[in-house]
């Protein structure tokens, strides 16, 4: 295998919670609660995170630890377990733990053992800022299901799609298996805590998200599936190789060419544009390696590709394909600001924290918590993909030339912190 | 422990944050897990500065949980390094407070060349508007610097901070007031103050700190250490604004400066006209209607009071309750708000406000953004008065709370928020008969981006745009429309007991409401089934009920 070379710095980075993946896991496993055990922080978190979701009823809380908890090492969650289940009637409950009761040693399975119950279990799934980022915890939560995903005869040889994806992409995937002959056991995660597919030894995981490393360890290790290792299915180029390489898994020998050329020829006019474009990843979601993969094989320069953990078996194919890109793990900020200000790239994707300001600075940003949410995978998603980046690229470059006078970007904020690095030559 | 669903204040180290990220040169550095460094996207979101917020999160993992602070003291040379501040406040977050390390030891050990506060805040004990206003306090108690006054009579402000409710505009607002007045500002803090500013502050003739959250206590040190007086009123609503230039020129006076008093044209925009067009609004035949309006309130300290006072003495509505999450300002508001309020709703649980509001149906919600989703959900009118606000609240436009500007636009807030008179009165009288013409107006114009599309409960829109002209007048007013919301059965009040069911018939009348008032209607003539012991209501109760609530 490929050993691409990575760099490792300090983790002085902008990021979010592990969390946040909260935010859409509870709308995908639609059945589902997620309780929070925290304080006020996680609360805030949330709320702000999550503020364009807000709703009357959201079907996460947090277990407020206030000062008096804090003495006992083992809180009480019962009564407030028993609320969830009187006003949202969940199937399943998950208990996440956030810092405070790390740091208190709360020992969590023990606590969720303690209320979970046949009907309703409470799954434990380790999420604190301490230890996970952004899209993370996803991967916990997707690790608490394993023990209730039925167990697979041998000779059931079909593929589980791992991930959360939209119910629109999870049909685009069952109908292009379909298509190419491809038995398709289920999606982890389902839509319902009850439709959770069978696994084990002949099944195939196909992993559509690639922040779940520790998921598809657990479970070629525990059922004895087999984890495609493949590029992730974005773009023509990755889509291709997704699927021939799943194919290859059932003994099919199937050529996607033709589709490919046919997915890069529609997006031709993006692809042009981003030729030759300097792109710095510095966003925090861990989807950073696919998405500068498919911006290399569009023809643009990844001048950085900045990502929170690397795995080197998990992303094996994507750091191939990434084969000279600077990588680096754990970035320092204030590095990436010198960087930034020494390549002078045409588009940084970044975080949602550090976007504005990025572009306060004279560049165009994006932001990368986005690919989070948009539908940009397989064959359907390429034209929601290129055009988010080139999207950025052309609004910046239609927009008037009133930018040219700084008077225009001084915001609405009187404050200004001195000494900031300008990217602007 | 409780269930918490939604808080209404940010954590100690978000009221740090805004301090810092309002100061120029000061920078704060959380001494936290990653995952609090959430708090600077509030800031770059909300706030939309070009710059990054000044805040650094010095990041505390896992692994690092055994060796403590080891990372802390290059985390401060770093942000020395390419921020350059004058000052950096380190805090610590609710999970490191655990771990009880000595953080000026650790600051200390990085050597830095600029000054080095660690700011002690339990957050267990304080939350955003007691650690901003206390760590405020400490920065002029620290560098407010005793010194001749000003040679002209000048003035400080205090309590516009980064992420404040309108703050801006407010600043804007009470700058145009004291050009008018031609009172010269000493010190704006802490929006846009550098540390050399705090040590001027003790040079003005007065304190202005409208605010009962921020800036209260730092206005108050700066009377006792210096003698400048402080002025503590809000100006919202045109009374007190004029209450509060008489003040001002008063308390002036006694320093010593006389402050002619301008014709009031001089305040308005246009320098001709009455300062606040409110005045002359409240006496229109328009505003008839609103004298039967009942509104609650709920949101801060600083603007519950003011704004129910003005919704009671300026627009003449009725007040059907108010309350506030600021429990440490809880007594200053009830005796505010004596003889507007009886019984003051002091809470921190958003549930419990969403209860009250179930209760009250009221006809004007002015709450947070969290009332905003609770009046979707029951179908209410809701304007947002109070932190803490959505993105929707930080708008570009001049849209001030105080002074005379502010009365302007609180009024409009009102006016376009609640259903109108006339419309109403076309609703009554022609309800059954109208039933497709609002919804005409609203495809129109969509009075806001609500989530939930409309079309869920309208009944096959009808097009045929003589029958919308028609409704002009009072139809096509539709931002005065209640937000689509299109919960086909609006979930009851929580606190009722029992949920009356809805027999056939009363129901079939129930649809001949116009759909933007029938979630009201639903609510009012369920909570009277239940106040009457009705479980079915039937046609019979429904026009039982519009008998005696007019509903």
């Amino acid at each position: 295998m490929h050993k691409a070379s990575t760099i490792r710095e300090d983790g002085l980075y902008h990021s979010f919670c592990g969390l946040v993946s909260v935010g859409w896991l509870y709308q995908k496993i639609k059945d589902s609660f997620f309780l929070i055990l925290g304080t006020h922080t996680c609360a805030h978190l949330l709320q702000n995170t999550l503020g364009v979701m807000i709703f009357a009823r959201p079907r996460f809380a947090v277990s407020l630890l206030e000062e008096a908890d804090l003495s006992s090492s083992q809180p009480d969650i019962s009564a407030q377990i028993e609320e969830i289940k009187r006003e949202h009637h969940p199937s399943v409950i998950f208990l996440l733990s956030s810092c405070t009761p790390e740091v208190m040693k709360v020992e969590f399975e023990g606590l969720a053992a303690s209320v979970s119950t046949p009907e309703v279990p409470v799954l434990f799934v380790p999420a604190s800022g301490l230890d996970y980022t952004f899209s993370q915890s996803e991967d916990s939560v997707l690790q608490a299901l394993i023990p209730f995903c039925p167990p697979a005869p041998p000779e059931d040889k079909r593929v589980v799609f791992l991930g959360s994806v939209n119910d629109a992409i999870a049909d685009d995937f069952s109908l292009e298996a379909a298509r190419l002959g491809i038995p398709v056991a289920g999606f982890l995660p389902a839509s319902h805590f009850h439709e959770l597919p069978p696994i084990g030894p002949g099944t195939i995981i196909a992993p559509l998200q690639p922040y779940l490393h520790k998921t598809a360890t657990q479970l070629r290790n525990e059922r004895g599936c087999t984890v495609l290792s493949s590029l992730f299915p974005f773009g023509p180029d990755g889509t291709r190789r997704f699927w021939e390489d799943l194919a290859a898994q059932f003994g099919m020998k199937v050529d996607l060419s033709d589709r490919e050329a046919a997915a890069w020829e529609r997006i031709k006019r993006h692809t042009d544009l981003l030729r030759g474009k300097k792109i710095f990843f510095a966003s925090d979601t861990l989807m950073e390696l696919p998405l500068a993969r498919f911006l290399k094989a569009c023809g643009a320069e990844v001048v950085e590709c900045s990502t929170p953990y690397i795995n080197r078996r998990f992303h094996a194919a994507e750091l191939a394909a990434l084969d000279g890109v600077r990588l680096v793990e754990q970035a320092n900020f204030h590095r990436q600001l010198r960087t930034i200000a020494e390549t002078k790239p045409d588009l940084i994707i970044s975080n949602i924290i550090t976007t504005n300001p990025l572009v306060g600075q004279g560049v165009v940003a994006k932001w990368g918590t986005e690919y989070c949410f948009l539908p940009i995978h397989g064959w359907a998603g390429v034209n929601a993909l290129v055009t988010s980046f080139t999207r950025a690229l052309e609004r910046h470059s239609k927009l008037d030339p009133l930018g040219s006078d700084p008077i225009w970007l001084t915001g609405m904020m009187p404050s200004s912190p001195g000494g900031v690095i300008s990217l602007q030559s | 422990m409780r269930l918490a669903y939604w808080m209404y204040e940010g954590t100690a180290h978000h009221g740090v944050g805004r301090i810092a990220n309002s100061m120029r040169n000061v920078h704060a550095v959380f001494h936290a897990p990653q995952g609090d460094d959430y708090v600077n996207a509030i800031f770059a979101m909300l706030d939309r500065t070009p710059n990054f917020p000044a805040m650094t999160t010095s990041v505390v993992s896992g692994t690092d949980l055994a060796r403590g602070t080891i990372r802390l003291p290059d985390t401060l040379k770093q942000v020395e390094e390419r921020v350059r501040p004058d000052l950096i406040v380190v805090v610590a977050s609710c999970s490191t407070i655990l771990l009880q390390e000595n953080l000026e030891i650790a600051a200390k050990h990085a050597g830095l060349q600029c000054e080095v506060m660690v700011y002690d805040a339990n957050p267990y004990r304080m939350q955003e508007i007691v650690a901003a206003e206390s760590l405020f306090t400490d920065l002029v108690k620290r560098f407010a610097q005793p010194q001749p006054r000003t040679p002209h009579p000048t003035v400080n402000i205090l309590g516009p901070a980064s992420l404040g409710f309108h703050a801006r505009h407010d600043l804007i607002s009470l700058r145009r007031m004291l050009k008018t007045l031609g009172i010269e500002v000493n010190v704006v803090a802490p929006w846009g103050a550098t540390i050399d500013d705090l040590r001027r502050l003790p040079a003005a003739w007065l304190t202005i700190a409208p605010y009962r959250e921020l800036g209260l206590r730092a206005a108050t040190y700066l009377e006792e250490q210096f003698g400048v007086p402080a002025l503590l009123d809000a100006p919202i609503g045109v009374q007190p604004t004029l209450r509060w230039i008489d003040r001002l020129r008063e308390m002036l006076a006694q320093a010593g400066a006389n402050v002619p008093m301008p014709p009031l044209t001089a305040f308005s925009l246009d320098g001709m006209s009455a300062p606040s067009a409110v005045p002359w609004l409240a006496r229109t035949a328009d505003m008839d209607s609103f004298s039967g309006k009942p509104a609650f309130v709920f949101g801060d300290a600083t603007h519950v009071v003011g704004i129910t006072r003005f919704l009671s003495d300026e627009m003449g509505m009725p007040i059907a309750g108010a309350g506030t999450y600021v429990k440490h300002q809880a007594d200053w508001v009830r005796e505010q708000l004596a003889g507007y309020v009886d019984d003051l709703l002091v809470t921190d649980e958003f549930q419990t406000v969403a209860a009250r509001i179930a209760e009250l149906r009221p006809e004007l919600v002015c709450g947070t953004q969290m009332e905003r989703h609770t009046s979707r959900r029951y179908d209410l009118n809701c304007m947002v008065i109070s932190p803490p606000t959505h993105i929707e609240n930080h708008l570009l436009a001049y849209r001030p709370f105080l002074g005379f500007d502010g009365a302007d636009v609180i009024a409009d807030e009102v006016y376009t928020t609640c259903t109108l008179g006339m419309e109403k009165h076309l609703i009554d009288l022609f309800g059954d008969a109208g039933l497709d013409l609002p919804e005409q107006a609203k495809t129109a114009a969509p009075p806001e981006p609500a989530p939930v599309a409309v079309a869920a409960e309208s009944p096959k829109p009808v097009n045929e745009p003589a029958v919308a002209t028609v409704a002009a007048p009072a139809a096509v007013a539709a931002p005065a429309a209640p937000a689509p919301v299109a919960a086909p059965a609006p979930s009851p009040a929580p606190a009722a007991p029992v949920d009356p069911v809805w027999a056939a018939d009363a129901e079939a009348m129930l649809k001949k409401v116009p759909f933007f008032v029938r979630g009201r209607v639903r609510g009012n003539v369920e909570k009277y089934a239940r106040q009457h012991g009705h479980a079915v209501i039937t046609a019979q109760v429904l026009l039982a009920a519009k008998e005696e609530l007019g509903a």
